[in-house]
C-alpha cells in the first residue's frame, strides 16, 4: 500500500512543481526514486517532526502544496501541537502520511504502533482523514490529498494486498463503500481490517450468518447519508479498525447513531485498552488481543447468537 | 526610511498605545512587547523589511514571522500606524468580537503567521526561507523570538535545518530580556552561552543592542546581501519592561496590566 501510494505521488510530484515532500528520515522504494529524480522538492529534514511541520507551513504560506511523511505516531503525535497550530489553525494545504497502521509494525513494539493516530487527527478541525484499505484506493488517494484543499491525513499500511477494491472505474470521492450486503449483521471498517472483516464474513455466512460489509476509507468528513442508510438497513452493527478502541471509528460511528438516533445494535471492536508489549508477528499480535479472522468471526458469531436469543426470550 | 529621532517618537507612542489598549484587561502582555518596540519599529519604520500595505500580499515582501506571539501587542500599532488596518481599532484589543486578540492572528492584514505556542515560528520561518530559495525569490524571511522561547527544543531542530539547509535569507533575532514568564531564564533553564550555541550550530552570529536604532540597523543593514551561505542570529540585548521603570525586568510584569495608580505611573513617565 505504501508503494502503490508513493509510485501514485510521484506521478503528482513530477505533475506540479507546487508539490513538495519532506520526510523526516523515513523511506520507501519508491521515495528513494523521487529523491533521486526531484532532490529540490524531495527532502529529507532529518529525524525532526515538530520542525518538519513548521517548514511544511512555512512552504505552504508560501504556495507549496505539501507532504509530510514518518511512521504513523512520529507524523501524528509527535508534532501534534505544530499540526495543529501551524496547518489546521491556518488551513494550509499540508499532507500528513502516516506508514505503519495499527501494529503493521508489529515487532517494533507500541512506540512504533499507530493506535491513537484517528483518534487524534479526526479531532482537529478542518482535517481530512483517508485510511485507505489496499494498493488501489491507497494510490487514488495520493492524488485526493493534493486535489483536497487543506490539511489531509493518510493512515498508510506497507501491504496492500489482496485488492479489495478491484473495479477501476470506482468512484472513492462517497466516503465508504458498500462492498457486500448481509441480513444479519453490517461491518464497517477501515484500513486492512476491510480485508479481515471480508474473510470474517465468508466464514460467518458458512453458520449461516449473512454479514454485510463497508469499507469507511474516509473517515472524516464521514458521509453520514450514507452510513446512516447503511446502519438503518441493518439490525446490528459492528465497527473494526486496528486502533485503540477509544477514539477512532467505533467512536466516529457511535456519536452518529447518538446522534441521529438510529435504531440498531451496535458494538465496536477494535484494539483494547491497553499497550501491546508482547513481540511477533502482526497476526499473532492480532490473535492475542482477539482480533484475529478467527478471533472476530468467533466473537461475532456469539454476539449474533446472543442478541438472537434476548429478542426470542 | 525615518531619521532616528522619529524613530523614537514611533516607539514611544507605540508603548504609549499598548498601556491604553490594555486598561481595564485582567492580564496582559506589556512587559515582552516593551522588550521588543524598537525592535519591531527597526523593522517596519526604519527600512529593514521591504512590503507593501495596500497589497499585503504582494509577492516580492519580505516575510516577518513574530514567533514570540505574545508581543502583537507591539505588532499592531506599528502595522496600523503604516495602514494595514485602522490605527482606530487598536483600542478594540481584546474586546468582545476583536480580531486583536492576545497572540498574533494570522488574520490581521500584516500579520504573516499565527503564532502564540512557543516553539514554533522558527520552522515556519525556515520553510518560507526554503521557498525563497526553491523558487529564485528575492525576499528575506525575518523571524523574532524570545529569549526564553529558546528554551523549546523545535527551536534547536529549525536551528539545525536552516543551517543545514544554507538559508542565509533568514535572520533569527533573539529578544535577550533574560527573564521569561516567572524566572530569569538562568535560573529557569540556563541559555548561556547562547551566541556560542548559534555558532557551533553553523549560524552567523551578531549582538546588539535592543533599544538603539543605530545598533539595530547596524545588525541588520546587510541581510540583503549576504552570501554565507550561513543563517544570521541577531541577539538583540534588551531589558524587559522597557520604558516604564517599575516594570522593568520585573518577573511579574510578564502578563501583568498596571492598577490605577500604575497606571497614571506609567503615563507618566511615557509622556514626551
Amino acid at each position: 500500500m505504501r508503494d502503490a501510494f508513493f509510485v501514485s505521488l510521484y506521478e503528482t510530484v513530477a505533475r506540479d512543481e507546487r508539490v513538495v515532500v519532506l520526510t523526516s528520515d523515513t523511506g520507501a522504494l519508491v521515495l528513494d526514486a523521487l529523491r533521486r529524480d526531484l532532490p529540490q522538492r524531495c527532502i529529507n529534514v532529518g529525524i525532526a517532526e515538530e520542525n518538519m511541520i513548521g517548514v511544511a507551513a512555512g512552504l505552504a504560506m508560501s504556495g507549496k502544496i505539501v507532504y509530510t511523511y514518518a511512521i504513523v505516531p512520529f507524523v501524528t503525535m509527535r508534532c501534534y501541537e505544530q499540526v495543529r497550530v501551524d496547518v489546521c489553525c491556518q488551513n494550509l494545504p499540508v499532507k500528513m502520511i502516516g506508514v505503519g497502521a495499527g501494529m503493521d509494525y508489529s515487532i517494533l513494539g507500541p512506540t512504533h504502533h499507530g493506535t491513537e493516530d484517528i483518534a487524534m487527527m479526526r479531532q482537529l478541525p478542518g482535517m481530512t482523514v483517508l485510511s485507505p484499505s489496499d494498493n488501489r484506493t491507497a494510490a487514488t488517494f495520493a492524488f485526493m490529498a493534493y486535489e483536497t484543499p487543506g490539511p489531509v491525513y493518510v493512515r498508510l499500511d506497507r501491504t496492500g494486498e489482496p485488492l479489495i477494491h478491484t473495479n477501476t472505474v470506482e468512484d472513492l470521492s462517497a466516503g465508504a463503500s458498500v462492498l457486500s450486503t448481509g441480513t444479519d449483521l453490517c461491518i464497517i471498517a477501515t484500513g486492512r481490517m476491510v480485508a479481515t472483516a471480508l474473510d470474517a464474513a465468508k466464514l460467518l455466512s458458512e453458520q449461516s450468518i449473512s454479514v454485510g460489509v463497508v469499507d469507511l476509507y474516509r473517515i472524516k468528513p464521514l458521509n453520514a447519508e450514507l452510513l446512516s442508510d447503511v446502519i438503518n438497513g441493518s439490525k446490528n452493527v459492528i465497527t473494526l479498525e486496528e486502533h485503540f478502541i477509544t477514539g477512532g471509528i467505533g467512536s466516529a460511528i457511535a456519536e452518529l447513531i447518538a446522534e441521529r438516533g438510529l435504531n440498531c445494535r451496535f458494538k465496536r471492536v477494535g484494539m483494547p485498552d491497553q499497550f501491546v508489549r508482547e513481540y511477533g508477528s502482526r497476526e499473532y499480535l492480532r490473535a492475542t488481543i482477539g482480533l484475529s479472522v478467527d478471533n472476530i468471526t468467533n466473537r461475532l458469531a456469539s454476539w449474533v447468537g446472543a442478541l438472537a436469543e434476548q429478542v426470542s426470550r | 526610511m525615518l531619521e532616528a529621532a522619529e524613530l523614537e517618537r514611533k516607539a514611544n507612542w507605540i508603548r504609549n498605545e499598548i498601556v491604553e489598549m490594555t486598561v481595564g484587561l485582567a492580564g496582559a502582555h506589556l512587559a515582552p512587547s516593551f522588550s521588543c518596540t524598537e525592535l519591531l519599529v527597526a523593522l517596519y519604520h526604519g527600512g529593514v523589511l521591504r512590503f507593501n500595505p495596500e497589497d499585503e500580499q504582494w509577492k516580492g515582501r519580505d516575510r516577518f514571522v513574530l514567533s514570540k506571539g505574545q508581543a502583537c501587542l507591539a505588532l499592531y500599532p506599528a502595522l496600523a500606524d503604516l495602514g494595514f488596518f485602522p490605527v482606530g481599532e487598536l483600542r478594540s484589543f481584546c474586546k468582545l468580537g476583536s480580531r486583536l486578540g492576545a497572540h498574533a492572528e494570522s488574520n490581521v492584514p500584516g500579520v504573516e503567521a499565527f503564532t502564540g505556542s512557543l516553539g514554533h515560528g522558527l520552522s515556519i520561518a525556515a520553510g518560507m526561507a526554503l521557498c525563497a530559495k526553491m523558487d529564485g525569490d528575492d525576499y528575506i524571511t525575518v523571524a523574532l523570538l524570545g529569549d526564553g522561547e529558546c528554551q523549546e527544543g523545535s527551536v534547536w531542530e529549525a536551528v539545525m535545518f536552516a543551517a543545514h539547509q544554507r538559508l542565509d535569507n533568514l535572520v533569527a533575532i533573539i529578544d535577550r530580556n533574560t527573564l521569561q514568564a516567572i524566572d530569569f531564564t538562568e535560573e529557569a533553564l540556563a541559555l548561556e552561552p547562547l551566541e556560542a550555541k548559534f555558532e557551533a550550530f553553523g549560524w552567523e552570529v551578531r549582538t546588539a543592542d535592543g533599544h538603539s536604532f543605530d545598533s539595530i540597523q547596524a545588525a541588520l543593514a546587510d541581510i540583503r546581501d549576504r552570501s554565507s551561505g550561513k543563517p544570521l542570529a541577531v541577539l538583540a540585548r534588551t531589558t524587559k519592561g522597557k520604558g516604564v521603570s517599575f516594570m522593568e525586568s520585573k518577573p511579574i510584569w510578564h502578563y501583568r496590566t498596571p492598577n490605577r495608580e500604575e497606571l497614571e505611573q506609567a503615563r507618566k513617565e511615557l509622556a514626551r
